[in-house]
């Protein structure tokens, strides 16, 4: 199979190549522009997350697809689904708000995290909003979420990656079974590639 | 030599003519004498015919294939060079459209989302005006456009020769006849550097697949240069078959 390709490319020139594989690269561009797009309309790091854990059930399953958005005027209430993140964590978790305190601007935030850092807040958080704290708990979990928040007393809105707004069931076994697995992530890859390149339009 | 050569184009004319379409030419009329060299009057020796073999039931394999062929024959030396412009616009916009998204995703990657928003959003609205700008300049300024050559040739001046062909599969109206590849041809002539028009010639062609492709799918390459370069020589001499 590939020697008559090989022969195909040689015969039609350079240029052919060079489409042939503008078209490979370009399904990529576009893929990753889709996702960057997403990610900037929805202001969410991570627009569409997979759930790994059970700590949801019967609410969300793990293998579920879950999609975010992080609205910047958005103040959370308790029952809310959220995906936070915790600096240092590699995992976002999905769980539900349980406690909300709203924080006017006015006050400095960091007199109620307790937060081992010292430095001074960034330019651009917490400056048009109010802050909030926020406690969380997975719904199938006896206890709250203080043991995951690795020291802090409170989630901060910097840490949301964003509220659940909506959600497709088992989608995300493909996602899971990739990362269990690398060669099929490779050999999904690869044989996409060799599609794209072989096909003429 | 060349005027037994001229008269078996003519007769291939008159065949050809029985299975065309529509043809029609404009004035002036090119000067016979004039007539630089048709791609029939171009016998090159046998050279190494790679086999051409195709899916039959594939109609884009098909018009690839014809595409292909057409190009092949008319970029032999002492006929026409091609001229790449179209090809590469659209990889010129294509690959830059890709960088920028590589570039943007990187970015990304690397610094923290809330500080790369802005820049996320600049490299996304340059990506999709490239796309957009891309497909635009396909679909409107190239359109069906498949060959694009030029050639000079000293006669008693500098001749200069431009012909533009596109090709499409125009739909059958009967679901039992054959589709049919159907190629459109403009020629001009002209000299001075482009100031003084010789000719021009406009011709149209369509013949059904099933002429140039057998049962198997393997291409009569012969057969189809023969249509393709009586079609050439009507547009050079600028008169209707």
């Amino acid at each position: 199979m590939f020697t008559e390709e090989l022969k195909a490319f040689r015969r039609l020139g350079f240029r052919h190549v060079l489409l042939q594989v503008l078209n490979f690269a370009s399904v990529i561009a576009s893929g990753l522009m889709i996702w960057k797009g997403l990610g900037i309309v929805t202001n969410s790091e991570s627009p569409i997350v997979v759930v790994l854990s059970g700590s949801m059930e019967p609410a969300f399953y793990r293998g579920d697809l879950l999609f975010l958005t992080n609205p910047s005027s958005e103040q959370y209430k308790t029952g809310d689904i959220t995906v936070y993140k915790i600096p240092g964590a590699e995992i976002p978790i999905v769980h539900r708000v349980m406690e909300t305190h709203d924080v006017p601007k006015s006050i400095d935030i960091r007199k109620y995290t307790k937060s081992k850092s010292k430095s001074k807040p960034q330019p651009g958080e917490d400056s048009k909003q109010d802050n909030q704290l926020l406690l969380t708990k997975g719904d199938n979990n006896y206890v709250d979420d203080i043991e995951l928040y690795q020291g802090l007393e409170w989630l901060e809105k910097k840490h949301i990656v964003g509220k659940v707004r909506g959600f497709l069931p088992y989608v995300g076994y493909v996602t899971i079974a990739m990362n269990d697995c690398p060669q099929l992530k490779y050999a999904l890859l690869g044989g996409l590639g060799l599609l794209a390149l072989i096909q003429r339009e | 030599m060349a005027r037994t050569k001229q008269a078996a184009a003519g007769s291939s004319n008159a065949n050809s003519s029985s299975v065309n379409g529509s043809q029609k030419a404009r004035s002036p009329s090119p000067d016979p004498s004039d007539r630089p060299l048709g791609p029939l009057a171009v016998t090159v020796p046998a050279y190494d015919r790679e086999v051409v073999k195709v899916n039959n039931a594939n109609l884009t394999e098909l018009k690839n294939a014809c595409d292909d062929a057409v190009k092949r024959f008319l970029s032999r030396p002492e006929l026409f060079k091609q001229i790449y412009t179209h090809t590469d616009v659209r990889l010129g916009l294509g690959w830059l459209s890709v960088f920028v998204a590589a570039g943007t995703a990187f970015y990304g990657y690397k610094i923290d989302f809330e500080q790369s928003k802005p820049v996320v959003t600049v490299g996304l609205i340059l990506y999709i005006i490239l796309t957009v700008l891309s497909t635009l300049y396909a679909y409107f300024v190239e359109g069906d456009t498949i060959f694009v050559g030029k050639r000079k040739t000293f006669s008693k001046r500098i001749i200069t020769e431009r012909i533009t062909l596109s090709s499409s599969t125009p739909p059958t109206p009967k679901v039992s006849s054959c589709p049919s590849y159907s190629v459109s041809l403009h020629y001009v002539r002209s000299t001075n550097g482009g100031k003084t028009l010789l000719g021009r010639g406009r011709t149209k062609g369509a013949a059904p697949y099933n002429k140039f492709f057998d049962a198997n799918g393997v291409m009569d390459q012969p057969a189809f240069e023969k249509w393709v370069g009586g079609l050439v020589e009507t547009a050079m001499d600028g008169k209707a078959a």
